[in-house]
């Protein structure tokens, strides 16, 4: 808020400094135009973590947009600029859609070949766009009635008018990061897996990011057109992604004064250095090289870490008490189904290879059970494919009698299904509370790009009292991958129980943990089968043996033996193939 | 472009892509130094077929020098692939300029050699020239090697199995660090071989990388990234759309390929001859 404030005033004031020469007053208005391009960019890097080479696209296809208007119709200076935020929003929609089915750098690279089909649209339409010679001509721009303001060629006014708008710009931006929506993206950008397995459909989210992203580019480009009187092809060509990609890093991205700073900066060097040196992209290109290389957060992110003090390290919990499951999971969560999950003849292959081989498979609402076989079993294939991340090749799969076969992982979290996962799977970027937070959030909303995310009473009650439980209050704050191992494990569980589920997948929930902190967790496992059925693969045979109602021993993606834990122990098949004596 | 030039540039793109990860932005630079060492080396010597050897290894040479020095450093980071974009990026940007630092901003002609010149042929209405007989001779030899190179060799093996999976190529103690190194430089070397036969069919510029860089793209989407196979189809099939409405219809030329990419992307996500899974990290 301090921060809003002072960025005001020196808005407000930066033309005194420079007694309104208006060079310097263009500069500034261009700055600002392209910090916005910036922060709208790192909606989508800093964002979600998805790289774009497309921007070119949404800042071209808006100043086009706002240009040809004010060339040919003559309309309010505000329509202009609205259509052509528009403009960039829908182009971005559209770039979104298609190049979302790939990640990484492979999405990158997507990003600009399809960008440059906007570019030699606007090559080949001439007689519209006026092709390499850029679009000129604009007549003089006004507001419309009531406000009526004529945009003067005074660059003060203009200044005064473009900076009220970046403004106001940047604080919805700032609203919407803080939104549901925008706490989901951060969530996806921290891990997209744990993301989708809390239900968010992590592909629209990022779909959202990319429209936000697109519509705030287009507000740039529309001001870019206003500002320079003039649309160049520039604009819309590949390397403006490429500029604005440069800006966003310099400044340093996750952070609302980064773009400005890194558009302020290369401005500079941009006209500063091309005044005194012909060659100037060698030091734009060698500078860039050596902040990536050497400052990954760039100017202001290094500059805020560097001022900010280390948070003392979070106190240990005490670790001898067990989580009680009564706060954890609110009321006990048993259907009355004779079976809540059913798989019926499962195939799981990977090129010749079986995984899973024709499972049929049934756990009653309240059950404990727990699914054993030696490594290579299939037993977390198994997970995965009943929880949507692996599609079966054959089989069906029931939860609540419901067909679930091939769903994605984010629908059937929705129906009620958790996991935890072998290898600890959590947001290590986000705080402890957080973690838990997102979780609970997703049961409640994951589009609302409106109101502030912390104002979610609910949501905010159940993410204190599963903290509360599990005994991490005291490090709410500290960042997930902080936690030691043990605590990390306990937070997966607690990210799994906040989505409030009807069945519970545990994939080695004591894998790495003392004998002490397995002997708590197993108590604790045996609890919460009070409130929710649940399937737990585990190693541990003592574990195993003490706390499950039935056993599922697989061997070869195959059911080799299921029934109560005296049972197994009794098995010649079991005690033949998995205790090999 | 030449759909066989395209082929022999994309290759190197798609290996260090398949490999380590990372879209070399820098390889169209590459591809240009290339065609400015053919230039230098014909034009100390007068040679055209010592420029085809010294190219690619002047230019394999700086691969080795922006691996080791620039690239290595990202590995291992956060985010290290975005961050190997990023650097070759950057470098992208800076060597050009460096580039017209020395040479001068205006492109350098180079002849066709004379032993090629002239038409060799005609085909009904249409001269066939030797110097595109002679790229197409060219192609015809290097993509089997290069093939025999990756499918026959240790080396091959390496890199085709650190394409699938690099962490358990290191489990096996295998030096992947120097397989990355080759791999690059490789990519470069390659490049810059394309870009000495394209030189005398175009003006030898500091701006002909970025073109032929984006078009690489394209190829790669279209045939699948990563692919031997995929490269080479959709190489022909994008420098061959390029020529034929390029002379039907001129103005169109580059708009039908990226509405061929556009359509592959739909139709088929991975590419015409990529394999599932592949590449969508």
């Amino acid at each position: 808020m301090r921060g809003l404030i002072l960025a005001a005033l020196v808005l407000a004031t930066a033309p005194l400094y420079a007694d309104y020469t208006p060079f310097y007053l263009g500069l500034l208005t261009e700055v600002l135009v392209f910090g916005l391009f910036a922060l709208a960019y790192d909606v989508l890097l800093g964002g979600v973590g998805v790289l774009s080479l497309g921007h070119s696209a949404f800042l071209g296809v808006a100043a086009y947009t706002t240009g040809i208007l004010l060339a040919r119709y003559q309309p309010a200076l505000e329509v202009a600029i609205l259509a052509g935020a528009v403009g960039g929003l829908l182009t971005s929609l559209l770039l979104g859609v298609l190049v979302l089915r790939k990640r990484g750098v492979y999405l990158a690279m997507l990003t600009l070949a399809l960008s440059q089909v906007f570019y030699f649209v606007v090559l080949m339409w001439t007689p519209v766009t006026g092709g390499t010679d850029g679009l000129g001509n604009l007549p003089i721009l006004h507001l419309s009635d009531p406000l009526g303001w004529r945009l003067s060629k005074r660059p003060i006014t203009r200044y005064y008018v473009i900076a009220t708008v970046i403004f106001l710009a940047v604080l919805a931006i700032r609203h919407m990061l803080g939104s549901p929506l925008g706490r989901a993206m951060r969530a996806v950008k921290a891990n997209e897996t744990r993301a989708a397995a809390c239900g968010f459909d992590t592909r629209r989210i990022k779909l959202a990011a990319f429209a936000i992203s697109g519509f705030f580019s287009g507000l740039a480009g529309a001001l870019l057109t206003v500002v320079l009187e003039f649309v160049p092809i520039e604009n819309i060509h590949w390397q403006m992604s490429g500029t604005v990609l440069i800006m966003t890093l310099f400044g340093g991205t996750g952070t609302l004064l980064g773009p400005f700073v890194g558009a302020g900066v290369f401005i500079w060097m941009r006209d500063f250095l091309s005044k005194h040196l012909e060659y100037w992209e060698v030091f734009v290109g060698g500078a860039f090289v050596l902040i990536v290389l050497f400052l990954p957060d760039g100017i202001v992110g290094s500059l805020t870490r560097l001022l900010a003090r280390r948070r003392p390290a979070p106190a240990a919990a005490p670790a001898d008490q067990i989580p009680e499951p009564a706060g954890l999971v609110g009321a006990a969560r048993l259907p009355a189904d004779v079976h809540l999950l059913e798989s019926r003849g499962l195939r799981k292959t990977f090129g010749g290879l079986a995984a899973v081989n024709g499972v049929d498979f049934q756990v009653r609402p309240g059950e404990l059970r727990s699914v054993i076989g030696p490594n290579g079993a299939g037993k977390t294939t198994f997970f995965n494919l009943l929880t949507g991340v692996l599609p079966p090749s054959d089989g069906r799969i029931l939860f609540k009698g419901q067909d679930i076969t091939g769903l994605p992982a984010h629908v059937v979290s929705r129906l009620g299904i958790a996991r935890s996962y072998q290898v600890t799977n959590i947001f290590g970027d986000l705080t402890v509370y957080e973690n838990v937070r997102i979780a609970a959030q997703s049961r409640v909303t994951h589009y609302r790009f409106w109101g502030r995310a912390d104002a979610l009473a609910a949501v905010n009650r159940r993410a204190e009292e599963i903290l509360l439980h599990l005994g991490l209050s005291a490090q709410r704050h500290a960042l997930a991958r902080e936690l030691s191992h043990g605590e990390q494990r306990y937070l997966e569980i607690g990210i799994a129980l906040a989505t409030d589920p009807d069945f519970l997948l545990l994939d080695e929930p004591t894998a790495g943990m003392s004998p002490d902190e397995t002997r708590r967790t197993a108590a604790f496992v045996r609890k919460l089968a009070g409130y929710v059925t649940i399937v737990v693969v585990e190693h541990d045979m003592e574990v195993v043996m003490g706390i499950s109602d039935r056993i599922t021993v697989l061997n070869y993606g195959e059911i080799l033996a299921e029934g109560t834990p005296a049972e197994i122990r009794e098995n010649a098949d079991v005690r033949r193939v998995y205790l090999r004596d | 472009m030449n759909g066989c030039i395209l082929i022999l540039v994309a290759l190197g793109l798609s290996i260090v892509f398949g490999l380590m990860g990372i879209i070399n932005f820098a390889h169209g630079v590459f591809y240009m130094l290339g065609a400015y060492a053919g230039w230098v080396t014909v034009h100390l010597t007068g040679s055209f077929w010592l420029a085809l050897l010294t190219a690619p290894l002047a230019v394999g040479l700086i691969g080795i020098l922006v691996e080791r020095g620039v690239l290595q450093r990202t590995y291992g980071t956060k985010n290290a692939n975005f961050a190997g974009v990023l650097v070759t990026y950057g470098l992208a940007i800076m060597i050009p300029d460096l580039v017209r630092m020395t040479f001068g901003r205006p492109g350098k002609p180079f002849a066709v050699p004379a032993a090629l010149t002239g038409s060799l042929f005609r085909l009904g209405e249409i001269d066939v020239h030797a110097y595109r007989v002679f790229i197409l001779g060219v192609t015809a030899v290097i993509l089997p090697l290069l093939w025999l190179l990756l499918n026959r060799t240790n080396l091959g093996l390496v890199i085709r199995a650190g394409t699938s999976d690099n962490l358990m190529v290191q489990l096996l103690g295998i030096n992947v660090a120097r397989t990355w190194t080759i791999t690059y430089a490789l990519g470069a070397a390659l490049a810059a071989f394309a870009g000495v036969i394209t030189a005398p069919l175009v003006a030898v510029a500091p701006e002909m990388g970025g073109l032929v860089l984006i078009e690489c793209f394209i190829v790669t989407v279209v045939g699948g990234m990563g692919t031997f196979l995929g490269v080479v189809a959709g190489g022909l099939l994008i420098g061959e759309s390029l020529a034929i409405t390029g002379m039907l219809y001129d103005v169109l030329a580059d708009v039908v390929i990226y509405l061929a990419m556009a359509l592959v992307l739909l139709v088929r996500p991975r590419g015409l001859f990529g394999q599932e899974g592949m590449s969508e990290e």
